[in-house]
């Protein structure tokens, strides 16, 4: 069986680009002027196609684009939706943190528990998100059930790998400080499996809440 | 305080190989003692620590502490890691105080330990620093005084400086040994240098590369703190450095006598 430690990797190395992109906000002026160098080249590009084709239906150019979207921002309608996506994928996140954060735990924990679910979970987490669609329909009928599920589902996975990954990569040193300090179960589980997964288990959530909005369609 | 070590083994099953680290290990620590487990890398020495910590089983043998056998890691046993493994997402201030919650200290006989602990080891005013902020030996320092923090009965401490360059380490003994001088837990200390051994120790056991078979239990008569050039203490040190050598090879014949010669 292929440890799950690597394919929490694989997640963890794309994840980590991601985050440092983040923080390039933050980073200065420098970063700030390659950031604008970026988006005046993709709207160079795009304005240039427009110019090419010269039909809205087929290319509509980058401002038509503009004025037609803060237009749609005043419709109360759009606005309305919107925030019944951003509603759902959140409640799905929130399910999705609620299942995969123990699940985690327990499985970057206890060799036990990491063989009597990993199967499972790596068996499910091959199945392609559109394949749950109809029976999600027949399950939860139509309405926001099959949407919240399978964004719960998309997001799940991620955070369960890395939550994982946060747990196994703790050195044995700070379990065997802390009960030489006197600790008790629960005081390992509170100060130090959680503070010392935490990285991971963001790096995670980062991973299922993206998927959530690309599932939310 | 009184710590023993009983007729104690320790066997590693390799695929099929068996492997004997450590084989029929006794000797007593008593109260206020400096005492060091000597030897050359894997002897077992830090095995047989980590033994006595409760980190790992004992294939034969006991630990006893006080009378009673002891097997897993409790707070009567403070442990210094070669890397000091301080919780990084704790301050200093937090991690020093994570022992003496551990142990239901009230609030405010804690809050008096922790500037006690911070004064004896220099840190005051570093309470609110992460580790990542502090220099080796701080954080040395901090390691020190936190496993010190629950009052411990022993100190156990895996080459507690290893991971330092020689000038620094000469420093951090000297600082390592005044802590000490003022709170007086009995130690256990294991050490490759031999250097290290003569300046912090009352007593140095040496052990050898074979099954962790201890090839003498030798007595430090020095005042501190100690002259690292003076005559006695260059003795000592001739006739370890030889000793481990042999330790390394051979069995040495009658090493009491050695000494006789070399403190003649």
């Amino acid at each position: 069986m292929e440890p799950v430690e690597n394919k929490a990797r694989i997640y963890n190395s794309r994840n980590s680009r991601l985050m440092r992109e983040t923080f390039m906000g933050s980073m200065g002026y420098k970063k700030l002027f390659y950031r604008a160098i970026t988006i005046a080249s993709f709207l160079a590009v795009w304005q240039l196609a427009a110019n090419y084709y010269n039909s809205e239906f087929m290319m509509p150019s980058p401002w038509t684009t503009m004025v037609t979207f803060a237009a749609i921002l005043h419709d109360p309608e759009v606005i309305a939706n919107l925030l019944l996506t951003l509603k759902r994928v959140l409640t799905g996140f929130c399910y999705a943190l609620l299942i995969g954060i123990p699940l985690g735990f327990l499985m970057g924990y206890s060799k036990i528990a990491m063989q009597l679910f990993d199967p499972l979970i790596d068996s499910l987490r091959q199945v392609p998100i559109m394949a749950w669609v109809p029976l999600t329909i027949v399950w939860f009928g139509l309405g926001d059930g099959p949407t919240v599920f399978l964004i719960a589902f998309a997001g799940v996975f991620p955070i369960i790998m890395n939550t994982i990954a946060g747990v196994q990569n703790i050195s044995k040193d700070y379990y065997h400080a802390a009960r030489s300090m006197g600790a008790k179960p629960w005081s390992v589980f509170a100060h130090v499996i959680v503070p010392a997964s935490l990285p991971d288990i963001l790096i995670g959530s980062r991973v299922a809440i993206g998927l959530g909005w690309m599932s939310v369609i | 305080m009184n710590l023993s070590v009983e007729n104690l083994s320790k066997v590693f099953i390799n695929d099929g190989n068996v492997h004997t680290v450590l084989s029929g290990v006794n000797f007593t620590v008593q109260e206020g003692q400096f005492v060091t487990l000597l030897g050359p890398s894997g002897c077992g020495k830090t095995t047989l620590l980590t033994i006595i910590a409760g980190f790992q089983s004992a294939t034969e043998g006991s630990v006893l502490l006080n009378g009673q056998q002891v097997s897993t890691p409790g707070p009567d046993r403070g442990f210094v890691f070669q890397n000091y493994a301080l919780f990084p997402w704790m301050t200093v201030r937090e991690n020093i105080l994570y022992p003496m919650k551990r142990r239901k200290m009230p609030r405010q006989q804690r809050e008096q330990r922790l500037q006690e602990l911070l004064t004896m080891a220099q840190l005051e005013g570093k309470e609110g620093l992460y580790p990542q902020q502090l220099s080796g030996g701080m954080k040395q320092r901090t390691a020190f005084i936190r496993a010190l923090a629950g009052s411990p009965e022993v100190l156990l401490m895996d080459e507690p400086l290893g991971a330092v360059d020689f000038q620094m380490r000469q420093i951090l003994q000297e600082e390592l040994e005044s802590i000490w001088l003022k709170d007086q837990t009995t130690v256990l200390m294991v050490t490759h240098d031999v250097d290290e051994a003569i300046y912090l120790s009352d007593r140095v056991i040496v052990m050898s590369a074979q099954q962790g078979n201890i090839l003498e239990d030798l007595a430090i008569k020095l005042h501190r703190p100690r002259n690292r050039n003076g005559e006695k203490y260059i003795k000592y040190k001739v006739h370890l450095m030889n000793l481990l050598k042999k330790a390394l090879h051979k069995e040495p014949e009658a090493p009491g006598k050695e000494l006789e010669l070399c403190l003649a």
